[in-house]
């Protein structure tokens, strides 16, 4: 058996799901950032 | 030192933004020493062949998926009996990284598993109990999030963390308690029976993944703090 293929999925996966949540945590942090901009920009056309 | 200093909102933002940064490079550096002592120092084992390499990143997430809803279920203690704010906001934060980890465990187990046990998945003591974890951490992020009021998802969620903390001893003891598949542990206070380079790089991907966690909990922290005061002064003028 190709001990290969086992540790590509295993350290493949680890970096596959450790680069997605850094990925989602730039996307989280800037739909605050826009959240905050947007309710300024409400405000101040009241 | 005052400490209720740095439970403040405003103050913690600060500070989060400053030291992620530095948890993150400590992160890269030691997960680059790891997978260089794992990969090039550290020996083929005599019965397992290369395979056993996935120990590396195995064992350190399967630690860190339990350490990280230990620390959960303590801020989420913390936020119950004291009300506090940000202890719920640190939570929350870890709650994501914490799955991530039980996640990352499963399926490494898992591609060892089948090689060494010829099979992907058995329903072990220990890999259930496991399993179970990632429910938890899965239960703790819906129902923090099923609530319209976000400090009434805080105490919901803390709750249910502080009922699953019963699966942290179930999950340690699993292979004492019960005759199972999975291997006992081979370090302990006592001592390894593991090759010395071999405990090397696992104590050193061990400090990568605490450095990493830390430092992304730190970073999501600071989102929920923007995303929770933004009608406050100070996080309008930071836009």
């Amino acid at each position: 058996m190709d001990h290969n293929y086992f540790l590509m999925m295993s350290y493949g996966m680890t970096a596959l799901a450790i680069g997605a949540e850094l990925v989602l945590l730039r996307i989280g942090r800037s739909r605050a950032l826009k959240h905050i901009e947007e309710e300024r920009d409400l405000e101040t056309q009241d | 030192m005052n400490f209720y200093y740095f439970s403040s909102p405003s103050t913690f933002y600060r500070l989060a933004g400053k030291l992620a940064p530095w948890f993150f490079a400590l992160a890269l550096v030691s997960g680059i020493a790891g997978m260089y002592s794992g990969f090039v120092v550290a020996p083929t084992d005599a019965q397992q062949g290369e395979v056993y390499r996935v120990i590396f990143i195995h064992v350190p997430a399967a630690w860190m998926s339990m350490f990280t809803y230990f620390v959960m279920a303590c801020y989420g203690a913390v936020s119950l009996t004291f009300n506090t704010r940000l202890a719920a906001m640190m939570a929350r934060a870890l709650a994501p990284t914490g799955a991530m980890f039980t996640f990352v465990a499963l399926w490494t187990g898992a591609f060892w598993g089948r090689p060494t046990w010829g099979a992907y998945w058995v329903w072990d003591a220990r890999l259930t109990s496991e399993l179970v974890l990632l429910f938890l951490y899965i239960g703790f992020m819906a129902l923090a999030n099923s609530f319209e009021d976000a400090r009434r998802g805080d105490r919901a969620a803390a709750l249910l963390a502080l009922i699953g903390l019963v699966n942290l001893p179930i999950i340690y003891f699993s292979v004492q308690w019960w005759n199972t598949l999975h291997q006992g542990s081979s370090v302990s206070f006592k001592g390894t029976s593991m090759h010395v380079a071999m405990l090397w790089a696992m104590l050193l991907m061990m400090f990568s993944f605490w450095m990493y966690a830390i430092g992304v909990a730190l970073v999501r922290c600071r989102t929920i703090i923007l995303e929770r005061e933004r009608r406050t002064q100070w996080v309008r003028s930071l836009t």
